[in-house]
């Protein structure tokens, strides 16, 4: 909704209408017009940040239980086992071909899930904040360098858009892998603890 | 331009004015330094206040902004909403090159002062340049020059013990509420010159407010008058300003 109040994306320290631009949502067929009829900006930044800070509260209390109860340690943090290419290949042949584990190893994360969630939960979230702090007018008091080190904050909020649509990719490959994994069986051992291996189905 | 110093206020004054005005800011005006004048319901003000406080508890030694080089100064600075206010009194003072405007300053101060826009230049002149964000989403770079907010306070002998927000009117109709805070710090002027030149029309002629610190909506243009109160009670819905009013944000430091 916010996005759609000004479809375009700068690169630096200053942009806006009329100045040179790295995507303007005009150039494929959405007129600014039209994109502003599609939002309601003021309640766009409410929700925004009233998700930012649940997304902060969620993030301190995951990220907390699960360094306290070392399960980074013991199920996500690939082993140097799993990040050998031949192991890598492996598993992404797996993937295309849509072959699930039936053994023992499916009760847990195979090295590309193991790769994507670090890659999600260490570089893209924190990337995320990071970028988002750039962008308000208090950092310009409260940490310049934050600022610079994106290269301003027009560079920030493009990159902070190309981030939301990384995680909106993790996300839909996410839900269809927890579909070809077989959805009731993920959830209840989500919520129960109890993962049933195809095997023990059959009896 | 000018340097000399404003007829009304010597510099003697200015320091035993400027400690009285401290004095308030350390009594009374604590918790309102982390709220805005009015707490929305729900969790949306729950939201509010964690970044308001949040941010206002990060800015507490009132560092000044980033200031950019002047080679970075953006050529064609956007002309956005407003250019041109609709009210009959604006037009004829702008037909007038706006020698007649002149700026009341009034409520809880000491003494009652109007202000011309000589007498607002020849206040010492605060120029930075700084990043005007809109929450929109764009931004751009310039130089501004202006009085400082408070030593226009200083000018009207000072706040009362009561004062907690500074309330701007513009022509056009919109008015937003300012707390101490923002008040005192040093890159809160009355801008009157852009760019090195006057206010442009579309800026804001002949006065706008900077308020470093905050998006765009909060930098009003076409000054009319400053009045100091002590509560936003009884300014349009009583939220801080015209644009909370319309449900935007009161604190624009997100």
């Amino acid at each position: 909704m916010i996005f759609l109040q000004f479809p375009e994306l700068y690169w630096g320290k200053v942009g806006f209408q009329g100045h040179p631009a790295v995507f303007r949502l005009s150039d494929w067929g959405l007129s600014w017009d039209e994109a502003d009829a599609l939002g309601d900006r003021r309640w766009g930044r409410n929700y925004h940040y009233l998700f930012a800070w649940v997304f902060v509260f969620n993030g301190i209390a995951y990220l907390g239980w699960n360094f306290w109860q070392k399960k980074f340690y013991k199920k996500m943090f690939p082993s140097r086992e799993e990040l050998r290419l031949e192991h890598i290949k492996t598993d992404i042949l797996n993937h295309l071909h849509f072959r699930t584990s039936n053994t023992e190893s499916a009760r847990s994360y195979n090295s590309l899930q193991k790769i994507s969630y670090v890659i999600v939960l260490f570089v893209l979230f924190p990337f995320m904040l990071l970028s988002g702090f750039a962008q308000m007018p208090a950092f310009t008091a409260i940490s310049p360098e934050l600022i610079d080190l994106f290269g301003g904050r027009q560079t920030a909020r493009t990159l902070h858009v190309v981030c939301t649509l990384l995680l909106v990719l993790f996300v839909i490959i996410h839900l269809i892998e927890v579909f070809v994994a077989g959805a009731m069986n993920q959830i209840r051992s989500m919520i129960t603890g109890k993962y049933a291996l195809p095997s023990e189905r059959d009896e | 331009m000018k340097k000399s110093k404003p007829a009304t206020l010597t510099r003697r004054k200015l320091i035993t004015r400027a400690g009285a005005l401290g004095g308030i800011l350390l009594t009374g005006c604590d918790s309102d330094l982390y709220t805005p004048p009015k707490i929305r319901g729900g969790l949306m003000g729950v939201a509010d206040v964690l970044t308001m406080s949040t941010q206002r508890f990060l800015m507490a030694g009132q560092a000044p902004v980033q200031e950019h080089d002047i080679s970075e100064i953006t050529k064609n600075f956007p002309v956005w909403n407003q250019s041109n206010p609709d009210d009959d009194e604006y037009q004829r003072l702008r037909q007038g090159g706006f020698t007649e405007w002149c700026l009341p300053v009034e409520g809880l101060v000491n003494r009652p002062v109007t202000l011309s826009l000589e007498d607002l230049k020849r206040f010492p002149q605060q120029t930075q340049i700084t990043s005007h964000i809109c929450e929109q989403g764009w931004s751009a770079i310039a130089q501004w020059t202006g009085a400082p907010l408070l030593q226009v306070l200083e000018a009207a002998g000072g706040v009362k013990p009561e004062a907690r927000y500074v309330v701007i009117d513009a022509y056009g109709g919109w008015y937003e509420g300012y707390d101490m805070f923002d008040v005192v710090h040093p890159q809160t002027i009355l801008a009157y010159g852009m760019n090195g030149k006057d206010l442009p029309q579309g800026n804001g002629a002949p006065v706008r407010l900077r308020v470093e610190r905050h998006c765009g909506y909060k930098q009003l243009k076409f000054i009319k008058s400053i009045q100091v109160v002590s509560s936003m009670e009884g300014f349009g819905r009583g939220t801080g300003g015209l644009n909370s009013d319309f449900d935007f944000h009161w604190y624009a430091g997100a």
